[in-house]
């Protein structure tokens, strides 16, 4: 939908091993965190293990699978949330290239193979601000 | 005879969802945008885009501040459109008294806001619907299902809908109409960005005969044609070479560029409280080349319809490159004149709208 805007420009940080970058709601509206189904996070073509992988959203952090059950906490469409994992980057005055991929459920729409979900990546490039 | 309609102008935010999200406008600042440039008197929103804390933290303060907004700025709200989520949880769908609670909460909101009607959606069946009507009836709320791609006024699901109002006869259970379910032609907007992705011309060709084959079939009246169709398209795109395009063109070409004829919305005319002015874009000519404005202005006129039509521009979500504002601004003015051809007026003025649209709520559905 709009997957373009997806990774915030000039957002990445890293300290200590792990590493951040901003994120947008990639659809017109806001979703729970039950919906926020999955992600992947990768810097110069390096991804992130998928357990170290949190998600932060009005000021909490959660693991994917605390998310799950998370039908109370919503990403509203004008907020970013912050994905973050284990990740080493190093020289930060590099231009890294930054990639998000982003797994959605789309809850009012029931498929006959249950319900929509929707895959969407963005990569951008961006030096990394290391703190 | 059935004396001409008058639909009241309006527009829904959505229209403007590119800008709102790329955070140039507040949702106060687009509210008042819309005042400025004309493109009332009706307002619609979506709670769950323009709401923060929708529906569950809507305090009080919030409701003043916006039902003060509105009427500084002289907008008459029509319809809060609310979603039926029936898929928020992972292992199982909501049973039917949670969706009904789930909807409650969001039709209540709708009623604190001064929105008299909340615009609902297709999973709800005709009992949920049933079970929702005591809700309306608490909240003085009309509840307006929305017939959208790929669904039309003549589909199954939609006719059993409306068997189960006509038993039910109430004034506060009907339809949203969306023009996306009576479409013409594939959008050139979508195909302009299908072009700017590197489509070739002939795969664009090949695009256009397979949704005028559908076209010229007619709609899905069933589940099962319409997944055949949505698999079409993605063959279509694997076979040219770029799988890449498959969903896309699958997705737009069933979900949003519905093939129905016009004369099904006849089948729920009666029913019809709202109307999505669903659109894609506008031409050099003025013109919208995909979606048959004028005939669908003028099939409300001329059976009596003085509801809202939100401006529903959806070509934003591949039309980088042209101003949403200038293109709605070119809609509505297709819809002033095509009431006029039609021996009727939009209405604009703010004093009127509200009067008419109480009128056309307060109506039987029958009437």
């Amino acid at each position: 939908m709009i997957a373009d805007r997806i990774i915030e420009q000039g957002t990445l940080t890293t300290v200590d091993g792990r590493t951040a970058v901003e994120v947008r709601i990639p659809w017109y509206r806001a979703l729970p965190g039950s919906c926020i189904a999955g992600a992947a996070l990768t810097v110069d073509g390096v991804a992130a293990p998928a357990e170290s992988l949190r998600w932060t959203m009005n000021e909490r952090t959660f693991s994917f699978d605390e998310l799950v059950d998370r039908t109370d906490e919503w990403w509203f469409p004008l907020d970013s949330a912050v994905l973050s994992g284990e990740l080493a980057v190093d020289d930060p005055q590099a231009e890294h290239e930054v990639r998000v991929d982003l797994k959605l459920y789309i809850p009012y729409i029931i498929t006959d193979h249950g319900v929509l979900h929707i895959e969407e990546h963005d990569t951008k490039t961006m030096k990394a601000a290391q703190r | 005879m059935t004396s001409p309609g008058t639909p009241i102008q309006g527009v829904t935010l959505y229209s403007f969802t590119r800008a709102f999200h790329a955070r140039q406008y507040d949702l106060d600042s687009l509210i008042r945008k819309v005042a400025a440039d004309g493109f009332g008197p009706g307002l619609e929103i979506i709670g769950f885009s323009s709401l923060r804390g929708f529906p569950d933290h809507i305090d009080d303060n919030f409701v003043g501040h916006f039902r003060d907004l509105v009427a500084e700025v002289d907008l008459v709200p029509t319809s809060l459109a609310v979603n039926v989520d029936t898929g928020l949880r992972r292992d199982r769908l909501m049973n039917h008294d949670e969706l009904v609670e789930y909807m409650r909460k969001q039709i209540e909101v709708a009623a604190r806001l001064g929105f008299p009607i909340a615009r609902v959606q297709i999973s709800l069946t005709p009992d949920a619907m049933e079970s929702l009507l005591p809700v309306a009836e608490q909240y003085g709320v009309t509840l307006a299902l929305e017939v959208h791609a790929d669904q039309h006024g003549a589909h199954e699901r939609i006719l059993a809908l409306r068997d189960r109002y006509e038993k039910l006869n109430s004034p506060l259970l009907g339809f949203t109409a969306d023009w996306g379910a009576t479409v013409t032609g594939f959008a050139p907007s979508l195909l302009e960005a299908y072009r700017r992705r590197g489509a070739s011309e002939e795969l664009l060709a090949q695009l256009v005969d397979l949704w005028n084959g559908f076209y010229a079939e007619g709609p899905p009246n069933t589940q099962k044609v319409h997944g055949e169709r949505f698999g079409a398209f993605i063959g279509l795109a694997a076979r040219n070479g770029r799988p890449d395009l498959g969903i896309d063109f699958a997705i737009n070409g069933t979900g949003l560029f519905g093939p129905a004829p016009l004369d099904t919305w006849l089948e729920i005319m009666p029913w019809v409280r709202h109307v999505h002015g669903k659109f894609f874009g506008i031409d050099e000519t003025g013109e919208e080349p995909s979606v048959p404005v004028r005939g669908l202005v003028r099939q409300l006129v001329e059976n009596g319809y003085s509801g809202a039509i939100s401006s529903e521009y959806e070509g934003w979500h591949w039309n980088n490159w042209q101003d949403p504002f200038d293109i709605i601004r070119g809609e509505q003015a297709v819809q002033r004149s095509a009431a006029a051809d039609a021996g009727s007026t939009m209405v604009t003025d703010p004093a009127e709208a509200r009067r008419i649209l109480n009128s056309h709520l307060a109506q039987p559905v029958r009437g």
